[in-house]
C-alpha cells in the first residue's frame, strides 16, 4: 500500500509542477507581449484611468515582475481567471457555459475514434487478406494525412450542401436551446478521424507485436481457436499501448475541437478561444488555455491509475519499481 | 593527423556493418542496400515524384503565373478557360494564389522539420548519451507539450506576440521539437552500449568526439523519418493556424486560403476543394515516404511472422 501511495504522490506533485510550468509560460508570454500590459492583459479595448487603476491594483502592475508572478499564481489557484472584457463575465463562469457543448462532440468522438481504432486495428494486423490490411492502413494513412478542418468542410459541402441531408453550422435549429442530434453527425465524424488514424495505427502494430509472442504459440498449442486466441489472449495485451494513447488523445481531440468548431459554428470552448483571439480578449485566451490544462492534467492522471489497475505487471512490480529511481533506465 | 583520418574511415566502415550487438533490431540490411529498397518501394515511386512536382511547382511556379493579387478579372468564375482554379470573392486568378501559397506551406514545414531535427539531434543525443540532467530536462520537456498542446500554444503566442512566417516557424520547431528528440535519446541510449562505443571509448576519444561521430550517425536513420514525418505535421499545424486567421496576411499560405474560402463554400466549391486537396497530397506524399523509409529500414516489423 505504502508503494502505491509514494507513487500516485509522486504523480500528483510532478503533475502540480507541470500545471505550474504551463502557466509560468502564459505569464511570460503575457510580460513579452509588447506594448502596455495592462492594455495585453485588457485586450484591444479602450479603457478609462479609473478602471486602469483598479487593474493596476488588482494585478499589482506597479510591483515588481516576481511580485506579479506570485499574484497571478495565486489568481489561478483560488479560481479567479479574471473577467471578461468582451462580456462582463467572470472568464470561469464564461468557459464553464461553453464546455458542456464542447465535450458533447469531444466525448462521442473519443468512443468512436478508440472503438473502432480498436476494431480496425487489430483486424488489420490479424487478417490474411494483404489487401484488407493494405486498404485499411492506407486509409488510415490517408486519414492521418488530410487537413482535419478542411475534411469537415468537404462533409459541409458533400452532405449539407449538395445532398442536403444534414445542417451546415450551429447546434440546433436558429432560436431553439440546446443541441439537436443531426447537427453532431459531421463534426464527431470530423474530429473523430484522425484519432481513428492515430489510434489505428497504434493499435494495429501493438496488435501485431501481440500477437508474435509466445504465449499466443502456446495458447494455440493448447487448442485455442484462434479467434479466441485473438481477442482473450492477444487483445488484452496490446490494448496496454492504447491505454497511453487514448489518455492522451482526449487531449488532441480537445485542442483540436478549436478548428472543428471554427468549421461548423459549433458554440463551444474552442470557438469562444478562437473569438477571443480576434477580439483580443486576452483574459478568456489565458482563461481557456488553463482551463484545457487541468482538463488534459486530470485526464493523465487517470491515465496512469488506469493503466496501473490493467496492467498485472505494474502491480507486482510496483513494489520494486517505486524503491528504484528512474536513474536505473539510463547508462551511466 | 593520419591517424584521426584512419580512425574516420574504421568508423565509417564499421557504422555500415550489421549491428551484432542488437539481435533484437532486425537490421540485417547494410545501409546502401537500404535506400536502395527504399528507392524500390512502388509507393516511392508513385509519391516521390508527386512530392517534387510540388515543390517544382511551388518554387519555379511563381514565375510562370501571374500575379496573385492583381484584381479586376471577374469574381468567382469556375475553374476553366484562362483561369485553370477559377477566380477567387475579389476576382484574383485562383491558380496563381494556389502556387504561391504552395510555397509559403512548404518553407514553413521544412524549414520546421530541419529545426526540429537539428535540435533534437543536439539534446537527444546529449540526454541519452550522458544521461543526468540533460535527460530528466528532455523528459521533462516533452510533458510539458503534451500537457499543453502545440496547436493552442501556437495560437496563443501569435495573438499575443504577433504573427509573421518566422515567429510561426519558431513557435512550431518549440513545440515539436521534443518529440524528435526522444527518438534520438532513445538511439543514442541503445547506440551508447554497443561495441563499437566501448572500443571507441578505450581508444581514448573524448565524449563529444564519440557522441558526433559513431552515436549519431548512426542514430540517424529513425531520425530521418521522424523529420519527414516532422514535415507532414508541420504543415498541418500550420494550414490550421492559418485557417484561424493567424499568419501573415500579405503572403497567405494554403492554409489561409481555405479561411477565406469558408465563406463562399456554397458559391465557390473550388476556392475550398484545391488549396486543401493541396495540402492532402503534399503531406501524405510526405507521410507515405516516411512509411517507406521505416518499412525499409525495419524489413521484419510490420508483419506477423
Amino acid at each position: 500500500m505504502r508503494a502505491i501511495a509514494i507513487r500516485y504522490g509522486r504523480l500528483l506533485v510532478s503533475s502540480l509542477l507541470l500545471f505550474v510550468a504551463v502557466i509560468t509560460v502564459l505569464f511570460l508570454l503575457l510580460e513579452l507581449a509588447p506594448g502596455n500590459p495592462i492594455q495585453s492583459l485588457v485586450g484591444d479595448v479602450p479603457i478609462s484611468p479609473a478602471f486602469e487603476a483598479q487593474i493596476t491594483a488588482a494585478y499589482g502592475l506597479d510591483k515588481p515582475i516576481w511580485e506579479r508572478y506570485l499574484i497571478y499564481l495565486g489568481n489561478v489557484f483560488s479560481g479567479n481567471l479574471g473577467i471578461s472584457f468582451g462580456t462582463n463575465q467572470p472568464v470561469l463562469e464564461l468557459i464553464l457555459s461553453r464546455a458542456g457543448n464542447t465535450l458533447a462532440l469531444a466525448v462521442p468522438s473519443f468512443i468512436i475514434s478508440t472503438t473502432l481504432g480498436i476494431l480496425l486495428g487489430s483486424i488489420a494486423a490479424r487478417t490474411r487478406r494483404r489487401w484488407l490490411d493494405s486498404s485499411i492502413s492506407g486509409i488510415a494513412v490517408g486519414l492521418f494525412s488530410v487537413p482535419n478542418f478542411w475534411l469537415g468542410m468537404m462533409l459541409i459541402m458533400v452532405f449539407s450542401l449538395v445532398l442536403g441531408w444534414l445542417p451546415t453550422q450551429g447546434k440546433a435549429p436558429y432560436g431553439q436551446e440546446g443541441i439537436a442530434v443531426q447537427y453532431m453527425v459531421l463534426p464527431i465524424i470530423t474530429m473523430a478521424t484522425s484519432e481513428l488514424a492515430y489510434k489505428t495505427r497504434i493499435m494495429r502494430a501493438s496488435m501485431i507485436e501481440s500477437l508474435s509472442q509466445d504465449f499466443i504459440d502456446t495458447a494455440r498449442s493448447k487448442g485455442v481457436s484462434p479467434r479466441r486466441a485473438l481477442w482473450r489472449h492477444a487483445l488484452p495485451n496490446a490494448l496496454l499501448p492504447m491505454v497511453t494513447v487514448s489518455g492522451y488523445s482526449l487531449g488532441f481531440i480537445l485542442a483540436g475541437s478549436v478548428l472543428v468548431e471554427r468549421v461548423f459554428g459549433w458554440p463551444g470552448m474552442g470557438l469562444l478561444f478562437i473569438d477571443a483571439i480576434g477580439r483580443q480578449d486576452n483574459q478568456v485566451v489565458l482563461g481557456v488555455v488553463i482551463v484545457l490544462t487541468v482538463t488534459i492534467i486530470i485526464v493523465n492522471i487517470v491515465t496512469d491509475v488506469v493503466y496501473g489497475i490493467v496492467d498485472p505487471r505494474l502491480r507486482s512490480q510496483l513494489v520494486r519499481r517505486s524503491t528504484t529511481t528512474r536513474k536505473t533506465e539510463v547508462p551511466a | 593527423m593520419t591517424t584521426t583520418d584512419d580512425t574516420i574511415v574504421a568508423d565509417a566502415a564499421q557504422s555500415t556493418q550489421p549491428e551484432h550487438d542488437s539481435p533484437a533490431e532486425g537490421r540485417v540490411e547494410s545501409r546502401l542496400s537500404t535506400w536502395k529498397v527504399f528507392l524500390r518501394k512502388p509507393s516511392t515511386l508513385i509519391f516521390l515524384p508527386l512530392l517534387l512536382i510540388f515543390v517544382l511547382i511551388s518554387f519555379v511556379g511563381p514565375f510562370f503565373v501571374g500575379s496573385p493579387s492583381a484584381t479586376g478579372n471577374p469574381t468567382l468564375l469556375p475553374p476553366g478557360g484562362a483561369f485553370p482554379l477559377g477566380t477567387d470573392d475579389l476576382g484574383r486568378d485562383y491558380l496563381a494564389r494556389v502556387v504561391h501559397g504552395g510555397q509559403i506551406s512548404l518553407l514553413v514545414g521544412f524549414s520546421v522539420a530541419l529545426l526540429c531535427m537539428t535540435i533534437g539531434v543536439v539534446v537527444g543525443g546529449l540526454a541519452g548519451y550522458y544521461g543526468g540532467f540533460m535527460d530528466t530536462a528532455l523528459v521533462k520537456v516533452a510533458e510539458f507539450f503534451q500537457v499543453l498542446p502545440g496547436l493552442i500554444l501556437a495560437l496563443v503566442a501569435a495573438a499575443l506576440l504577433g504573427s509573421n512566417v518566422f515567429i510561426i516557424v519558431a513557435i512550431l520547431a518549440i513545440t515539436m521539437w521534443p518529440s524528435c528528440a526522444r527518438i534520438v535519446r532513445a538511439e543514442a541510449m541503445r547506440i551508447s552500449k554497443l561495441g563499437y562505443i566501448e572500443s571507441a571509448k578505450a581508444a581514448g576519444f573524448g565524449g563529444i568526439r564519440i557522441l558526433w561521430s559513431d552515436v549519431v550517425p548512426n542514430a540517424m536513420p529513425p531520425v530521418l523519418v521522424a523529420t519527414s514525418m516532422t514535415v507532414g505535421r508541420a504543415i498541418l499545424v500550420e494550414s490550421g493556424l492559418a485557417y484561424l486567421g493567424i499568419g501573415d496576411t500579405s503572403r497567405p499560405s494554403w492554409g489561409a486560403l481555405l479561411n477565406s474560402a469558408q465563406a463562399y463554400m456554397q458559391q465557390a466549391w473550388w476556392l475550398a476543394l484545391f488549396p486543401g486537396m493541396c495540402i492532402f497530397l503534399v503531406v501524405l506524399a510526405v507521410n507515405m515516404l516516411g512509411d517507406g523509409l521505416n518499412d525499409a529500414l525495419n524489413p521484419t516489423i510490420g508483419r506477423v511472422k
